[in-house]
């Protein structure tokens, strides 16, 4: 096993104070919502993590605040053994984060510009970065196109090419079937199947309990800001596991 | 790499503008008769503005011209940081473009450079048209202190479209103070009258403008044909703006940057 964690955070809290002027104005310290409290865990090269929780649970802050979108209130992560918040462009150069947001792209440009645009954000000759990227996710008929004639599925390919044209090490996902219908939600399975199998470190953030299983990995449950990893035991159902430990009922009561 | 990363915004920009083949005739269009309509008010205007048109060569028509075409850049400068950063936190391609290697101020600067270079060009559609089809005559013209009076002119003004971004990451909506200055810049920098015909208290508010020193200088540079020695006030004025807001604006919109991760408003719109 590697010497580094590919993922470590240690003692990471996010606070999300609500800026108004009343409080401003009154000297106040401004009221909010802490969105995770004291997560911890560390993530190994090559495994992968998926994180259920019902909606405001954090989930989407954690993996936010480990792509550097945000900055910790307190604790500290480290990927590939560097600070998130002393080497963010270091950081970046390993992640691969998939938005999820189909529209986060330019529409009147075809899926070959949108493309080249963002690899060259990554410092990266298109000519090369490209037509992998492309040929791996079956995009190749679509790179002449405009963005927005695309259907939601194959925009949803165009967002895991994206994240992955510099061949990160780690990915993160945030919901990626949201939205999908049933074939294209298989489609993007298969695809993350495959990612895993290349050794890819996968962090997915999902409310599908089906997709957990699909990726059999360690799992982790958030409610209310606190991250709680978690096993299956024999016997039990991923339903039961997560009421138990969102709704904290038991099989029994369940 | 950074060259690699600036081209990429500029091509971009290009392509999108390029996928709207009709903008670049409707602007054009629009500039034409724009100018058309300030053609005739200036013969109706004829010789009865002369007095106070007198230190830009007496005519109307050349004064507006020079007005509205450096209006069209001013309005880059003040707005087109904060509209790029809207967009972008609206559409999530901000978010997308954070994940990559690139610095947010990379990201910002590099997102205006093919605006500046559209407005260049309105500018110039504004002159040539007033060259070829109004026949005015700008032989005099100082194309050195134009240039450097250009350049001055956007790094007094690019400082206020910064903060305005910088305050639209923290607050959610485009700085309000920076969109009057906008509009009062016109109205009160002279793009439509000179400032000699106001009252002495509204001139001396003009004067805190930069937008009325740098059309002054472009005016007497292009109407004139005054080289940058004669400029010499309107250079210093618009060089201290430059020296006391650029690093204020970049200090503002650096704790901007900090402010939006901490709340979390980066990529919310």
């Amino acid at each position: 096993m590697a010497s580094t964690p590919a993922v470590a955070v240690t003692g990471l809290s996010k606070y999300f104070p609500q800026l108004e002027l009343r409080h401003l104005l009154r000297g106040r310290r401004p009221p909010g919502v802490w969105a995770l409290r004291q997560v911890s865990f560390e993530l190994w090269p090559g495994e992968n993590l998926c994180i259920l929780g019902p909606n405001g649970s954090g989930k989407t802050t954690l993996i936010k605040l480990i792509a550097t979108l945000l900055a910790p209130t307190q604790g500290r992560i480290r990927v590939q053994g560097l600070d998130t918040l002393a080497a963010p462009l270091a950081v970046k150069r390993h992640l691969g984060f998939i938005t999820c947001n189909e529209e986060s792209f330019y529409g009147r440009l075809t899926g070959w510009q949108n493309l080249a645009f963002f690899a060259k954000l990554h410092n990266l000759n298109p000519k090369s970065a490209v037509p992998p990227v492309a040929r791996c996710l079956k995009l190749e008929p679509y790179l002449d196109r405009r963005f927005f004639s695309f259907s939601t599925g194959i925009k949803r390919r165009f967002d895991i090419a994206r994240g992955l044209l510099h061949q990160p090490d780690i990915l993160m996902l945030d919901e990626p079937t949201t939205n999908l219908d049933p074939l294209a939600t298989q489609e993007v399975r298969q695809l993350l199947a495959q990612l895993r199998d290349q050794g890819k470190t996968i962090i997915m953030v999902t409310h599908r309990l089906e997709e957990v299983a699909k990726m059999a990995g360690r799992l982790a449950i958030m409610k209310e800001g606190c991250l709680q990893e978690v096993q299956l035991e024999a016997g039990q159902s991923l339903e039961d596991l997560y009421r138990q430990v969102v709704l904290g009922e038991t099989h029994a009561a369940a | 790499m950074l060259l690699r990363k600036v081209s990429a915004f500029f091509i971009r920009d290009f392509l999108e503008e390029l996928s709207y083949p009709l903008t670049f005739f409707w602007r054009t269009g629009s500039i034409f008769f724009r100018l058309v309509a300030f053609y005739f008010l200036g013969q109706l205007i004829g010789e009865a503005a002369s007095t106070p048109l007198s230190p830009y060569g007496g005519g109307y028509f050349p004064f507006v011209m020079l007005g509205l075409a450096l209006a069209s850049f001013q309005d880059v400068a003040l707005t087109s940081i904060s509209r790029n950063i809207n967009y972008g936190m609206y559409s999530g391609t901000l978010e997308a473009m954070l994940v990559t290697p690139t610095s947010l101020s990379t990201i910002v600067f590099s997102s205006v450079l093919y605006q500046f270079f559209s407005a260049l060009l309105e500018s110039f559609l504004y002159i040539g048209f007033s060259v070829w089809v109004f026949k005015i005559s700008l032989g005099q013209a100082n194309l050195p202190a134009t240039a450097v009076l250009l350049v001055l002119a956007l790094l007094a003004h690019l400082p206020l479209g910064i903060m305005s971004a910088g305050f639209l990451l923290v607050f959610k909506r485009g700085d309000p103070i920076t969109l009057m200055l906008g509009h009062f810049s016109v109205l009160l920098g002279g793009v439509y009258f000179p400032t000699q015909v106001f009252p002495e208290w509204l001139r001396q508010v003009s004067l805190f403008i930069p937008f009325t020193h740098a059309l002054e200088g472009l005016r007497q540079a292009v109407l004139n044909g005054w080289g940058l020695t004669q400029l010499g006030t309107q250079i210093l004025i618009l060089g201290a703006f430059a020296v006391v807001l650029l690093p204020l604006s970049l200090a503002t919109f650096a704790w901007a940057v900090r402010q939006a991760k901490r709340l979390g408003t980066l990529s919310q719109y």
